[in-house]
């Protein structure tokens, strides 16, 4: 039939199957029954020889229902993803009004906000690798409000804009030019940036996913005071080149919530500033981590995290699906073929878990026994 | 058009093995479709209605 409608790239892991959709860069979980109705949809050169295939299958198929289903979700996939219109505005230098500085990975950094409100987007995440003196800039960021719109610049060329109360749109692609330029490396490079923190033991790491409010970062930051080093927080980066996750420089941000669990644990806890930004979102700490050894490492698995009061440890292996679902609505993935054939081999060869947890010399017994038994 | 790969199509033989013996071969079956964000953000606030510049 139309073949045009099929995915682009397929794998089988653990009994599902992931399809990837070029033109709309998306990503099906299937299991193997619907894997099997779209091959035979997608073989078949008529609409009549699908019918009498399913009902020689099944007499008492309902062949309409299945006909419906598979050519709705085949259109669903490949709906073309839409570009956003070329914005050029041009560089205004008058906003130039507060300067910061900060120096990561020998690179300093220039960033220019037009008020302390601007600054506040971004600056508290990476107030840590501020510096007071320095030879040269080796690159210039500018973000300044604008007629109810945030722009962002990279050495004076609009990186992107966005409505001022979409500024996590701003605070996302600062993240990521601020990534290529400590790691020397162009946006094109990265298989993605996925939406999770990232721990290490010094031989591999580990990314943590888990819906706003399971407790991420909170545990990120348990185990950063039981001998593992964080890697990224909130976003992870995955490069092409060599499939490693690589090092995120900004503070964890931990909510009010998860303050008096860290407060006993984390001795400078209590003396960081408290950040109130947009108040429904709370206040917030942000606390800066050391600098793991290496700036990259190879992901082995993938932890479904999931906080709950007074819980006992558990360790168990979850679907594909079920860590995707999490995972791919709330991550950038490159639209690359070749990035997405990547992410999609990654994929097969993880560990993927989910964990329930309250008590952190367990939660950090158990996550060194993975780490010992992923690095074998 | 689809690439010919028969090394990735799953046969009736394989689905009903992996469906068990008595699973409807041709009933729908399960799919999720999972679509990435556009651009890279941050995480997004607990409540978007919140304006921290007003």
């Amino acid at each position: 039939m139309n073949n045009s409608l099929a995915p682009t790239y397929e794998k089988s892991i653990g009994g599902l199957w992931i399809l990837w959709y070029s033109i709309s860069n998306s990503y099906s979980v299937i299991d193997a029954n619907f894997k099997f109705l779209i091959d035979s949809y997608l073989d078949v050169t008529s609409k009549a020889e699908f019918r009498a295939l399913i009902l020689d299958e099944d007499k008492n198929a309902n062949y309409s229902e299945i006909e419906n289903t598979i050519s709705s979700y085949l259109s669903n996939c490949n709906i073309p993803t839409t570009h956003a219109e070329v914005d050029l505005t041009s560089f205004d230098s008058s906003h130039r009004n507060l300067s910061r500085y900060y120096s990561i990975n020998g690179k300093v950094i220039q960033v220019n906000y037009d008020s302390e409100l601007v600054l506040k987007t971004v600056h508290p995440s990476i107030a840590h690798c501020s510096i007071s003196t320095y030879k040269s800039v080796d690159t210039t960021f500018d973000i300044y409000l604008k007629n109810d719109s945030l722009f962002l610049f990279k050495d004076e060329s609009l990186i992107t804009s966005a409505p001022k109360l979409e500024y996590h749109k701003i605070q996302g692609k600062f993240i990521m030019h601020i990534l290529c330029t400590i790691h020397d490396k162009p946006e094109s490079d990265w298989i993605g940036t996925f939406h999770g923190s990232t721990i290490t033991d010094g031989n591999s790491s580990i990314l943590i996913v888990g819906a706003s409010g399971k407790g991420k970062s909170t545990l990120c930051a348990l185990l950063t005071a039981n001998g593992f080093n964080l890697l990224a927080d909130d976003v992870s980066p995955m490069l092409s080149k060599n499939k490693n996750i690589y090092f995120n420089p900004g503070a964890i941000s931990i909510k009010k919530g998860a303050f008096k669990i860290l407060e006993p644990i984390i001795n400078s806890f209590k003396d960081l500033p408290p950040i109130n930004f947009n108040k429904s979102k709370g206040t917030l700490k942000y606390l800066p981590c050391a600098i793991p050894e290496k700036l990259h490492y190879a992901c082995h698995a993938v932890i479904l995290v999931n906080y709950r009061d007074k819980s006992d440890t558990i360790i168990e292996q979850v679907s594909v699906k079920k860590m995707l679902e999490t995972l791919i609505p709330d991550s950038w993935l490159s639209p690359n073929p070749y990035h997405a054939k990547q992410f999609i081999d990654w994929l097969g060869r993880i560990k993927i878990y989910e964990l329930t947890y309250s008590d952190i010399k367990e939660v950090a017994n158990e996550i060194s026994i993975l780490f010992k038994s992923l690095n074998n | 058009m689809k690439q010919e790969n028969n090394k990735d199509k799953i046969t009736r033989k394989e689905a009903i093995s992996k469906m068990g013996k008595y699973a409807a071969l041709t009933a729908v079956g399960t799919f999720v479709i999972l679509n990435p964000l556009k651009a890279q953000v941050s995480s997004l606030p607990a409540d978007p209605g919140g304006n921290p510049f007003d």
